[in-house]
């Protein structure tokens, strides 16, 4: 039997979550003219960029340095001569600062500091190792990883989980990188449960990657601790709370971190770029991303951090019609995008193009409470109650039913027969309640 | 006929009926809760609107920290100078005299004025809006007209036309809900006497300004030196005018090249 969580939604099953297109491309490296590299990729403060224009950088070179104890720094992803440092409007609600750097095409590297082999390098400087290489969480949140590596006083883990589930439908980066790199990825996790002082390391995937399971299960064999294994191919099965309870039947208490439960999850991708920044001595600049949908040649592009979205959907040969949505991310949590010449960001992990008629969203109508959406809900909330609340702008009340711990995952909204728009709404309600201190 | 067994039933149940009666009665002598009578006199002087103006969880609340003193007594907006004179005389304290206050929206974004950023789909609510690549307009302080702050408003106050809001002097209480949900603070309270405004709060450089919106404020201190008064002064690339200094001359509506300064009748 495999691992799963209560709840949860197949997505697109009838059409192998819609990764058949991409999912047998090897990892193809695509090389920008010039990137553009903002500054707030990851949770916490913006970073402080150090260069100006007319700067050469480095491939790897420090341009912005980290603020504040959880930011991390950025590093330049190409090498060549800085255009720009300025304000643009990407994706959030405020501009960020950017900076453009036009590639060389020398791919210079510069000065790497090894630290030692994955099981060999000094345990107590690899947290260190990692925050200066500027690696934050690589499956779509960005929390910076030393952040997550590091304990407050008083919590302690004892398992690590390297997350391969891939639940979001139309990705297969982690599913590619596992596949054809699962030595990188096994390091990784040795790395992070010798720096967390762990002994036990899961490497979770979903059964739909049979061929990923057997790699990482070869990679894994006589190393210590590591294990693999197998889970029903479900949405959200790589949600952080659903695969510790999947895994380890524990469960995040409400409010919680996974540290509550005494786990840490990585996904699988950031375990990868731990284990270049301690045995190569290399900054992440570049990650796996999987451009699908309606284009030309559905691939897995080993893209530079900055490059324009237009260009990796150019690299995949372009737009096989009109496009109606472009996502940045998968089709469930993914972030429809207004400007396809924004930069792909360290979290990308999927571009994926919908046609229009594909992207046509219904018109919401009356609740008929079906209940499907409380079948649906991996954290067993009461979505059709809780949205009558939100209607009500009742945020008081929604709170009390645990509006805040929704994870935001759209099963709800999938499931809706009446396409209400359900999570948007606990997204809104989160987010007022956290402003307003409610 | 049995009469008896009627008369036992009466008897039983009228019985019981005297004896509850005696003890809720006794019960009501007894555990009677005092109530300050100026509560029930404060609760019929105010509004009545439940709006949160005041900011206690509803009028009832805040009847009960006025009788104990913990709330001023000119929190309650939509009552306005009748309700802060009849709480003054139940309370026994001085009244002063209520500056009326009224929302004005600090945005003439409405479509076609503004220009749009990117064409959006997403759930209908301002909240959701601008929090997707800055919003749909391509200026950052401009109303979206999703309505978020019409679905607060209980005074039936707020309306959308042509892609903004807008706001019934009327019927406007100052209650101050919809200032509290804009997430773009373009909603702010103002006395209702200052008739000139700057409506627009565009803090971006001028060029881009203009480029984003046709009546967007571009920082020119035209209005600044027409101003006989020192009331309006132009900071972080907009003007502002102090009501207090105002003395509504109209001269620098009459000069703003951007026609962002409005003045009402």
């Amino acid at each position: 039997m495999r691992l799963s969580f209560k709840g949860g939604i197949h997505p697109l099953r009838e059409r192998h979550e819609g990764k058949n297109a991409s999912k047998g491309q090897p990892i193809r490296a695509y090389i920008p003219q010039s990137v553009c590299i903002p500054m707030d990729m990851h949770i916490g403060a913006p970073s402080a960029p150090v260069v100006a224009k007319g700067d050469r950088v480095k491939m790897g070179q420090v341009i912005a340095t980290a603020v504040g104890g959880i930011g991390i720094p950025v590093h330049a992803s190409v090498s060549g001569e800085v255009v720009a440092v300025s304000q643009k409007q990407l994706l959030g609600k405020n501009p960020s600062t950017c900076v453009e750097i036009r590639n060389d095409l020398q791919d210079e590297w510069t000065e790497l500091t090894p630290l030692g082999e994955a099981e060999t390098a000094p345990a107590e400087r690899i947290i260190q190792a990692v925050r200066d290489a500027g690696i934050c969480g690589m499956g779509g949140a960005c929390f910076p990883t030393h952040a997550k590596m590091s304990l407050p006083e008083g919590k302690s883990v004892d398992t690590v989980i390297l997350n391969g589930a891939e639940c979001e439908t139309f990705l297969t980066s982690d599913h590619r990188l596992m596949l054809e790199e699962p030595g990188r990825v096994v390091d990784g996790l040795r790395l992070i449960m010798r720096a967390m002082k762990v002994s036990r390391g899961f490497i979770a995937v979903e059964e739909n990657k049979m061929d990923a399971v057997k790699a990482m299960q070869e990679a894994a064999r006589g190393r210590e601790g590591v294990s693999v294994v197998v889970l029903k191919t479900k949405y959200p099965q790589g949600g952080e709370k659903q695969l510790i309870e999947a895994v380890t039947g524990r469960q995040v208490p409400s409010g919680g971190l996974p540290m509550d439960a005494h786990v840490n999850v990585f996904n699988v991708g950031t375990a990868a770029a731990v284990a270049d920044a301690v045995i190569l001595g290399r900054p992440l600049v570049s990650r796996v991303t999987t451009v699908t949908g309606c284009v030309k040649e559905p691939a897995n592009l080993l893209l530079r951090i900055g490059t324009p979205v237009q260009e990796a959907i150019d690299a995949a040969g372009g737009c096989s019609e009109e496009p109606g949505k472009v996502f940045l991310g998968g089709s469930m949590t993914g972030i429809a995008m207004p400007d396809t010449s924004m930069p792909m960001t360290k979290a990308n992990n999927g571009i994926v193009v919908m046609g229009q008629k594909e992207a046509v969203v219904a018109p919401p109508t009356p609740c008929i409470r079906c209940a499907r959406c409380l079948a649906a809900c991996p954290i067993r909330l009461n979505p059709q109650r809780l949205k009558e609340l939100c209607d009500q702008q009742d945020y008081a009340k929604a709170k009390k039913e645990h509006v805040m711990d929704c994870i935001v995952c759209g099963a709800c909204s999938y499931v809706c027969p009446a396409k209400l728009e359900l999570s948007p709404a606990f997204k809104e309600a989160k987010d007022k309640i956290t402003a307003r201190r409610i | 006929m049995d009469y008896a067994a009627i008369l036992k039933a009466v008897a039983a149940l009228g019985g019981l009926g005297i004896l509850f009666g005696l003890v809720l009665s006794f019960a009501d002598k007894k555990f009677a809760v005092p109530v300050d009578e100026r509560f029930t006199l404060v609760r019929e002087a105010v509004a009545g609107a439940n709006c949160g103006a005041c900011g206690y969880a509803g009028c009832d609340a805040y009847a009960q920290a006025v009788v104990k003193g913990e709330a001023d007594i000119s929190l309650c907006t939509p009552g306005g100078q009748a309700t802060l004179d009849a709480l003054a005389a139940i309370m026994q304290k001085e009244s002063a005299v209520a500056e009326v206050q009224v929302a004005r929206v600090l945005c003439q974004g409405e479509t076609g004025v503004v220009k749009p950023r990117y064409d959006y789909k997403g759930p209908k609510t301002c909240h959701m809006a601008v929090s997707l690549s800055g919003g749909p307009n391509l200026c950052n302080w401009s109303c979206v007209g999703l309505g978020d702050c019409v679905r607060v408003c209980r005074f039936d106050a707020m309306r959308i036309e042509n892609g903004i809001v807008v706001i019934d002097e009327n019927k406007c209480t100052a209650c101050g809900m919809c200032v509290l949900e804009c997430p773009r603070s373009v909603l702010r309270l103002l006395p209702k006497a200052a008739r000139v405004t700057v409506r627009c709060r565009n803090e971006a450089r001028p060029k881009e300004a203009r480029e984003a919106c046709s009546k967007a404020c571009i920082a020119c201190k035209l209005c600044e030196k027409a101003c006989a008064y020192d009331a309006i002064h132009v900071n972080n690339n907009v003007a502002r005018i102090d009501p207090a200094k105002c003395t509504l001359c109209g001269e620098c509506v009459k000069v703003c090249p951007m026609k962002c300064i409005e003045q009402l009748p």
